[in-house]
This record gives structure tokens, C-alpha cells and sequence, in this order.
């Protein structure tokens, strides 16, 4: 046998989201985690006093529980030094004319603005804590349609965020839930009502400037009876030496015959923790459809949950993670099949390269009651050299005898064949290697809306191209 | 992370992470996945069997280089058993392991085979009896060109719990694992299935193969998998597949319409699905698979 | 005879140290039709691989030049490019990378013209209709999920769009349907014109039909034992090879690969 081909391939190219501002913050909490840091960020935040009590109770049960014993070393991580509440110079508008200069050309270079024109219904800008813009299109408001940020949400809709908020995640769920009930700031609240159909997506992007800060971000959706929508969420940030963290919280409802897409693509800097935490709540007929791409970060911890509480409620999961040097990302998805008849696929592609480190980890469970329930998994793994690390850890737990589960899993490099046959058509063995990787990402790729499909596949090319060993 | 059951389980009670950490700590640990997971999942932990003290009944087996040696393991009785296996260079060891201990007894076995370079280990399990099996199997493929043929099946009924957790270490190069499961679950029986293929870094041109089907055939069964595969090395081919659920109804339609009842059609499909595990039992020890086959017949009409 | 095309001399190679070719010679001239006949396991596939350049082969002797050029230091994307063309036996299935995107990526690395997507999918549909293939499965990822027929036919496609000097056709019609074989039988009539060859191994006469024959060989033992003109294909197909091996004897002596199988072994 000839030598064996390797693609050796460099860091990513990432100028375009490594451009840092000035910080430019008019107000920062002490770094750390304190009950006057609590009660500082709430009175800032002019929250309601039950909002108070419940940032001071989840502090008390974020200092109670213990970091997970399982997944990624956390140990880098040290809280005292975590900046948990910037707030930028920028009051939340609804013309990005009005928004500051330098913030402005931040989200110019990402795209926003001309994406919004382009193929969104709506657009969310938080910069930071706080959120910086926000707009949605006046025939959508005109059906009921809201999107806005959280803390208007918290004034406007007071009733509603006060019975849905943290219930589908409560913070004694995990230490990171506990530190996001403590400390959250900004975040999108939508909500569709009942059988209005939200055609073109809304899209939120987060964006942390400020070094060493964390950003812990609330999106809450709910989608009525018959409702649907599609809702976009991404994330960047420069790099620092510090590390900074992310603890955001999704919370998804979706109502009997309801449909959301949530789709996210992440791509944050290398020295972000990222310890997110999503989940759906499915009711009758309803489906979510995830999205999900995990291409940055230093550390991930990432698992939507669908949890199918109505009969015939539907999860299709699509996923693909991108670990290189220096990432350890740690992705997958859980379902639990709590009514008859539910039924889930899951379908990821993980691919780690130059001493990255990529687990696939999930979890399908099917109570008791829940006859009927299928759900089949497949995920697939593509190591491009023996640096890299690549792990696959699901684990199913069935209960009664109705329910038709299925997993499969391939853990591989890029097969030589196929690289020969494609060279045997005339392609480079580089180019070959390429469309083989960018094969293998592809049913993702296709689910993606069109502009990150596009960056996606960029991402694949900037790092395949000319480091050929 | 860990998931508050409240609102899931419609009424069950929640099994909290403290109230889980806590068991952990009261109960005898039998034997751990090699990567934790989500702990309200309960597959990180095997835990020892009660009314068992750990003090095994150990057997030493070293196979020559270049030697064949054929053990065959009838466990009657309640204990704690433990096999240690040396294959050295170009020797294969046949081990065939029959576990028929009585329903109400525990039990818990851990075999630990080396594989030198070019050795292979075929190993034939059937895990049948007793009122709480724990087994652990862990082989280390350390020499280049080793082989291993697993092949198990379990058969759980009644209150019966059964807790497998197989490691396959492939540390060798071209090294080639092969890990078959088969097992049907009635009555309230509750079955754990680890299966881990762990391709270490220099396992270069291995392949690694897991498979479990697991048959369903009563609603107050409880059955959990975690087929894991970890890999430091991208010259691998690794692949793992679980299939769980009720038998294929087509099947039994089929044999219905050749005049079988449902209960005789699914005593057959079991049967069949058995059948591969069971065939690899020496032709010389067909008075234990006579024993088995009454055995399995007998507690698949039991349970009718 | 007519300028030379491909010229092997002498072309010994094998794979993981075993040696499969031994001293093979052949010439195939422009404009000509060769075939090669020859038993399982004689060396036919690994001859059109070697030409092709495959990775896991070696070659430890003699030398192949293409168009007067030596092949040994061309790659097998740059042998492509040099219009080399191989019809594989089991083409790969590869996800995620569709036909019309495979071809087009194909034709633009070879001729180094950028294809304009609405002209080349016009072109590709037309081409895809002669061979009356679904045109769906333009859209369709490489050979995932086709049958054996349509793997066949869409290697046929490849060969009519990127249109090659030499086409090495290995069994392109083994395992189809008599309809399936006059299709690709049509189709290689099609491309084969008096500026392009083809080199073609096959079981089956039935692949011929539409062209005219100018050279026959026959392989054994990692040799060519025996050539002639087109009437050698009748003659093998009612004596068979063992009537060569009795005349030749064993080429390879005790080395032989197929020792097992050689009638000469007793």
C-alpha cells in the first residue's frame, strides 16, 4: 500500500469574526458571583420583584449543585473571574440607523442588516447583555405576531414570561441553569398566536465583545395551537486570552399542532465556554425541527431536548459538529417519548481534525405510557487524522414493549476508494478530499438556511484547502 | 445535562440527581462505563448484586503461543466469579460461559482476556438465569492482528434484573472485534447492555463491529443500551447498531398464517433470533444445548 | 497501424508485495477497439488500475506511456486529465456529492473551462435520455442506493460527458439485464469515433455488438498468452482458456497466484 494520505489541515479562518471593539460598556458588574451582584444586575434591569426572587433563589441552588461529573474538563473555568453583566452603550432600537457606530459595523460585517432586508420577517441584535435592536415586519405585528427582547417581554407580557420562564428548564436542572436563572440578561421572546403561520424566518444573533464576560441570553418561543414559525439563532465573538462564557437558555413550546424550526449556527471564538442549554416542549400533532451546527468554541456542552408530551408529537434533529485544535465539543440531543405515538430521528455528522476533540452524546428515552414510539438514530463520525478524538455515547432507555427504537453509528476516515475514484475522473486529490468531507456534512448542509449553507460549506474549503500532508 | 423528570414522566416521580449521587455512594459499585454520561440515566453505574460479597472465585487460563484451548464455564450456582485469560502469540481460546444459576440467586461474573499478537478469543455467552446478573467482560487487544468473536445472548423474566457492560480495548494494529447481542425481555425483567469498542491510539487498519437486537415482549419490561465507541485513531472503521422493539409483526403474521398461535410463533421468532448465539456451542457439549434449548422453551411457556 | 496510443513494455506490478502482472506488453493504437479476455483472478482488473494509477498498486518494472508520455510519474487525477478514462467494476457510492456535480467538477478540472450550469444540465439530461436513465438521478448522490445496472449506466454517462482519448471499460457489463447491456453497448458505439479508444474486458460478446473489434488479448497469469483479430472472441467462447494453458504451460512456474485453480497444478 502507498503512503497513507492524510489531510492535515490549519486553524479556521476567522478575521471576519475575530474584528474586536473598544469596549465601550457604560456599565460592568464586578467579576464573580455574588448575592450584591444578583441584586446590582436586577435593579439595573429594573425587574419585577418576583424576577429578584427568583435570580436570588437560583443562586442559592447554583451554589448548592456540583459541576457535571461526566463530559468536558470545566476546570478552566473559574467564576471569580467572569464578568457576568456588560451593558453596552446602546439603548434597544428598531432602526439600525440609530444604532451605535462601532456596534453597527460589527453586525454590517456579519450580515445582519442585509439579511433582514433579504430573507428574514424579523431581527434581533444583542451586543453584549443587552439587546440592541430589535424589528420585525409591521404585517407580522398586525397578526399578533411579537418579537422582542426579553425585558420588554418582562414588562409588556408580564403574565405570560412569569408562567412559562425556566419552568421547561428549571435552574435546579444543572449548575449552568442555576447560574443562567442568577444572571440572565437579553434573549428574544416570540410569540405566534394561535394558526398564524410566520412564513419567512426571524432571526436573533448574539454577539459578545466585552473580554472575559459571559453571556447568558434567554430565548423563550411559544408557538400556539397550529401556529408556525421559523427562528434562526447566531453566535460569534472574537478572541481573547481570558475565557469567556456562554450560558444561554432556550425554552420551546409548541402547542397541538404547532411547528417550529429552530435553527443555530455557532460559531464562537476559541476561548468561549460554551454551556447551553435548549429544550422543546412538543404537545399533540406539534413537531420541532433543530438545526443545530457547532463549529466554534473551545468547549461545547450541547444537547437540545425534545420532550414529546402529546400524542404523535414529532423531533427531527439535524446536527453537525466541527471540533479542531484546541475545541473540545461535546454535542448531541435528547428525546424523551412521554405520549403514545410520538416519534423522533436523529441524524448528526461530526468530523475532528488537528488534535480536536468530538463526542456525539445522546440520550432516547420512552416512558412507560408512551406506546408506540419510535425514534431512530443515525450519526456518523469522520476523523481526518490520529490526532483527533472522536467519541459516540448514546444511550437508550425503554420502558413497555410498544415502542420501535433504532440506532446506528460509523466512526471512519475518508475512505481511499473514494478519493481514487474521483481522482480517476480528472479531481485533485485535494479537491477529491473536499467534496468527500463536504459530501459527508451535506445532509446538514442542506437544512440550513441558505446564507449559513453557504458559509458552511466555506468553512469546509478554508480549512481543506492547501495543507495537504 | 441532567434533566428534571416532573414534567416528563406524567406522574412518575422524579429520580433527582442528589438522590441518585446518594445511591452511588450506599451501593457496592459493580463495574463503570469507561466514559460517564448523564447520571439520570442510570447506565453509568453497574451496581453489585444484593445478598453478594465480593469475593470471587477466580480461574487463571493461559494459552500457549500457538495453542487452542476450548474452556467451557457452567455456572450453576450463586457467586462471584472471575476469569483471568492470557492468549499469547497465534493461540486462540474458545470460551463458552452457560450462566443457568436459580431465579431467586444472584450472580456476577468479570472475565478479563489478553490478547497477544495474532491471537484470537472467541467467547459464546448465555446469560439466562438468576435473579440479578451482573456481568463485565474486558478484553485487551494488545497484539497486532488479535481477534475477537463475542457473541451473547440474555434472557430475562420475571423480576429478574441483567447488567452487561463489555469493554473491547483495540489496541493493536488491525485488530478485529466483533460483538454480537441478542436478548429478549418479558415479565418485569430490566436489562442494562453497555457495549464499548474503544480504539486506542496505534489501533491503525482495526475495525471494530457492535450489534445488539433486543426483543420486547412484555409491557412491564425496562430496557436500557448504551452502545459506546470511542476512537483516538482516524485509520479505523468502526460501526454499532441497536435495534429495540416488539417482534416484526410481518414475521409473526407469517407463521400465524401456517396455523401457529401467537405464543408458539413468538416462542419460534425468539428462537430464531437466539439461534446464531446458540449454534456457536461445541458440537461436543450437545447434552448443555439440549439443556439450554428445555430451558429457554420452558421459561418462554411460562411466561405464555 | 495506426499512431500508438497506450504502450505498455514489459510491466511487472502487484499489490501488498504480490506480484500480479509479470511482463505484460500491449499496445492499443488511436482509434482502435482492443479487448481483453482472460479467467477470474488472471490480472485484468489490477492491469486497468495500474493503468489508472490506483495508489495501492506498485509497479516494479517495464513502463506505460499515454500519447508518447510516461505515465509513472502522473498521478491518477493527472492520467485523467491526459484523457485516460476508467469504467470501474464496483463504482464507490459516495454520499452527499451529487451525479450532475460530480460530472461537472469532472469536466472542469479536465478541459479547465468553467461549465455553465444551465447548458451542462441541458447536455447532461439529453445524454442521460439516451440511456434511458431517470433524470432524477442527476440529482441523486453518487451511486447511493443504485442498482447494479444504473451504477453501470451512470458510469456510461461519465464517459459520454467528460469524452476521453481512451476509455478503459473493466466488466462495464457484468451482472445486467440483456436490455441494461445493449444500452451500454450503445452508449460506448456512441463515444468511440476514430480520435478516441476503447480497452474493454468483458464475459460477453453481446457489449461488441455495435463496434468493430480490431484486436484481441488474451491475459493469464499476469501475461498476455495469446492475440489475434476479432475471431479469437469466438474461438475463447467455444474452447475456453484451458486449451491455451495446455499449449503454454504454466507461464509463472511455482509462483503462480492461481495455483489452486491452474488445471496445470496436480
Amino acid at each position: 500500500m502507498a503512503e497513507k494520505k492524510k489531510t492535515y489541515v490549519e486553524d479556521i479562518e476567522r478575521t471576519l469574526y475575530d474584528i474586536k471593539n473598544e469596549d465601550h460598556s457604560i456599565y460592568k458588574t464586578k467579576s464573580g458571583l455574588t448575592e450584591d451582584i444578583i441584586r446590582d444586575i436586577s435593579a439595573r434591569k429594573h425587574d419585577p420583584k418576583w424576577m429578584l426572587d427568583f435570580r436570588l433563589k437560583s443562586l442559592e441552588i447554583y451554589n448548592s449543585l456540583e459541576l457535571p461529573t461526566w463530559g468536558p474538563d470545566l476546570s478552566e473555568l473559574n467564576m471569580d473571574d467572569i464578568v457576568t453583566y456588560v451593558q453596552p452603550d446602546a439603548k434597544m432600537v428598531g432602526n439600525w440607523n440609530e444604532v451605535p457606530e462601532d456596534i453597527k459595523d460589527t453586525f454590517d460585517r456579519l450580515g445582519i442588516p442585509e439579511a433582514e432586508k433579504k430573507s428574514l420577517a424579523g431581527v434581533g441584535a444583542q451586543y453584549d447583555s443587552e439587546v440592541v435592536y430589535h424589528s420585525m415586519q409591521d404585517e407580522l405585528v398586525q397578526q399578533g405576531v411579537v418579537y422582542t427582547d426579553m425585558e420588554s417581554a418582562l414588562t409588556q407580557y408580564e403574565d405570560i414570561v412569569k408562567e412559562y420562564f425556566m419552568t421547561l428548564v428549571p435552574p435546579k436542572d444543572h449548575k449552568f441553569a442555576a447560574l443562567h436563572g442568577a444572571v440572565w440578561s437579553g434573549g428574544s421572546f416570540v410569540y405566534v398566536p394561535e394558526g398564524v403561520h410566520v412564513d419567512v424566518p426571524l432571526q436573533s444573533y448574539f454577539r459578545l465583545n466585552a473580554a472575559g464576560a459571559g453571556q447568558f441570553e434567554h430565548t423563550l418561543i411559544i408557538v400556539e395551537p397550529g401556529a408556525s414559525l421559523h427562528f434562526i439563532e447566531g453566535c460569534s465573538a472574537p478572541k481573547y486570552n481570558v475565557t469567556n462564557l456562554h450560558a444561554g437558555c432556550v425554552e420551546l413550546f409548541v402547542k397541538e399542532g404547532a411547528r417550529l424550526r429552530y435553527s443555530t449556527i455557532e460559531n464562537w471564538s476559541r476561548n468561549m465556554m460554551n454551556l447551553n442549554t435548549k429544550r422543546a416542549l412538543v404537545e399533540k400533532d406539534g413537531i420541532i425541527e433543530w438545526v443545530s451546527g457547532s463549529f466554534g468554541s473551545h468547549v461545547s456542552m450541547l444537547y437540545p431536548c425534545s420532550v414529546l408530551h402529546g400524542e404523535n408529537a414529532r423531533c427531527e434533529f439535524t446536527g453537525v459538529t466541527f471540533a479542531s485544535k484546541g475545541q473540545n465539543l461535546d454535542t448531541g440531543a435528547s428525546v424523551i417519548h412521554a405520549a403514545p405515538h410520538t416519534s423522533a430521528n436523529i441524524n448528526t455528522r461530526t468530523i475532528s481534525k488537528a488534535g480536536g476533540r468530538a463526542t456525539y452524546r445522546s440520550a432516547v428515552k420512552v416512558t412507560k405510557n408512551a406506546d408506540h414510539a419510535r425514534c431512530s438514530v443515525n450519526c456518523e463520525s469522520l476523523m481526518l487524522d490520529d490526532l483527533s478524538r472522536s467519541d459516540t455515547l448514546p444511550t437508550m432507555d425503554i420502558e413497555g414493549d410498544e415502542a420501535d427504537i433504532g440506532h446506528e453509528a460509523k466512526i471512519g476516515r475518508i475512505s481511499d476508494e473514494a478519493v481514487f475514484y474521483l481522482t480517476s475522473r480528472g479531481i485533485d486529490e485535494e479537491e477529491a478530499r473536499a467534496m468527500i468531507v463536504r459530501g459527508f456534512v451535506e445532509p446538514i448542509a442542506k437544512e440550513l438556511p441558505l446564507e449559513y449553507a453557504v458559509e458552511m460549506n466555506n468553512l469546509v474549503n478554508i480549512e481543506l484547502e492547501g495543507t495537504m500532508g | 445535562m441532567a434533566l428534571q423528570e416532573k414534567d416528563v414522566n406524567n406522574g412518575t416521580p422524579a429520580v433527582t440527581a442528589a438522590a441518585l449521587a446518594a445511591e452511588e455512594q450506599q451501593r457496592a459499585v459493580f463495574s463503570r462505563i469507561p466514559s460517564r454520561t448523564w447520571r439520570w440515566l442510570g447506565a453509568n453505574t453497574a451496581y453489585m448484586p444484593e445478598g453478594l460479597t465480593d469475593e470471587p472465585v477466580t480461574q487463571t487460563i493461559t494459552v500457549e503461543p500457538g495453542q487452542r484451548d476450548a474452556v467451557v464455564l457452567s455456572e450453576r450456582e450463586s457467586g462471584a466469579y472471575t476469569v483471568q485469560a492470557d492468549v499469547q502469540e497465534g493461540a486462540v481460546l474458545d470460551l463458552v460461559k452457560v450462566q443457568l444459576v436459580p431465579d431467586d440467586a444472584p450472580y456476577t461474573s468479570r472475565i478479563f482476556v489478553h490478547l497477544g499478537r495474532g491471537a484470537k478469543l472467541n467467547y459464546t455467552a448465555i446469560e439466562a438465569g438468576a435473579v440479578h446478573t451482573a456481568s463485565k467482560l474486558e478484553v485487551d487487544m494488545e497484539g497486532d492482528d488479535s481477534q475477537s468473536d463475542i457473541w451473547s445472548l440474555y434472557f430475562g423474566d420475571g423480576e429478574s434484573k441483567i447488567d452487561l457492560n463489555y469493554i473491547i480495548r483495540q489496541r493493536g494494529q488491525r485488530t478485529d472485534a466483533n460483538m454480537q447481542v441478542r436478548g429478549a425481555l418479558l415479565g418485569h425483567s430490566e436489562k442494562t447492555f453497555r457495549g464499548t469498542l474503544d480504539f486506542q491510539r496505534g489501533s491503525a487498519g482495526s475495525v471494530g463491529r457492535e450489534n445488539e437486537e433486543v426483543v420486547l415482549l412484555s409491557s412491564g419490561v425496562r430496557n436500557r443500551s448504551v452502545p459506546i465507541m470511542l476512537s483516538h485513531e482516524d485509520d479505523v472503521d468502526g460501526h454499532h447498531a441497536v435495534s429495540i422493539g416488539k417482534m416484526d409483526e410481518n414475521k409473526l403474521y407469517y407463521l400465524m398464517s401456517r396455523g401457529l398461535d401467537l405464543a408458539a410463533a413468538q416462542r419460534l421468532v425468539v428462537e430464531a433470533s437466539f439461534q446464531p448465539v446458540l449454534d456457536r456451542l461445541p458440537a461436543s457439549e450437545s447434552a448443555l444445548r439440549e439443556e439450554i434449548d428445555a430451558y429457554l422453551l420452558g421459561r418462554l411457556s411460562e411466561n405464555e | 497501424m495506426s499512431e500508438q496510443l497506450l504502450s505498455i513494455k514489459g510491466l511487472h506490478a502487484g499489490v501488498e508485495g504480490k506480484e500480479i502482472l509479470k511482463g505484460l506488453n500491449l499496445e492499443v493504437g488511436l482509434g482502435e477497439v482492443h479487448v481483453i479476455l482472460g479467467p477470474n483472478g488472471s490480472g485484468k482488473s489490477t492491469l486497468m488500475n495500474v493503468i489508472m494509477g490506483h495508489p495501492k498498486y506498485e509497479v516494479t518494472a517495464g513502463e506505460m506511456t499515454f500519447g508518447g508520455e510516461d505515465l509513472a510519474a502522473l498521478k491518477t487525477f493527472e492520467r485523467a486529465r491526459k484523457g485516460l478514462f476508467l469504467s470501474f467494476q464496483t463504482p464507490e457510492e459516495i454520499p452527499g456529492i451529487t451525479l450532475e456535480n460530480m460530472i461537472r467538477t469532472s469536466r472542469q478540472a479536465i478541459t479547465g473551462k468553467k461549465e455553465r450550469i444551465i447548458a451542462f444540465r441541458r447536455e447532461l439530461q439529453g445524454v442521460m435520455k439516451s440511456l434511458k436513465m431517470d433524470p432524477s438521478y442527476a440529482q441523486r448522490y453518487l451511486n447511493v442506493g443504485f442498482s447494479g445496472g444504473e451504477k453501470k449506466r451512470a458510469e456510461i454517462l461519465q464517459l459520454l460527458m467528460l469524452s476521453p482519448k481512451l476509455a478503459l471499460l473493466d466488466e462495464t457489463d457484468s451482472g445486467l439485464d440483456v436490455d441494461a447491456v445493449q444500452i451500454v453497448s450503445e452508449g460506448v458505439a456512441k463515444f468511440h469515433n476514430d480520435q478516441n479508444s476503447c480497452l474493454i474486458i468483458t464475459h460477453n460478446t453481446r457489449i461488441l455488438e455495435h463496434l468493430s473489434v480490431d484486436r484481441v488479448h488474451v491475459l493469464m497469469n499476469g501475461q498476455i498468452v495469446e492475440e489475434g483479430g476479432p475471431e479469437l472472441i469466438d474461438d475463447i467462447n467455444k474452447r475456453g482458456f484451458t486449451h491455451l494453458l495446455d499449449a503454454q504451460g504454466c507461464p509463472v512456474g511455482g509462483n503462480c497466484p492461481n495455483a489452486e485453480t491452474c488445471p496445470n497444478n496436480k
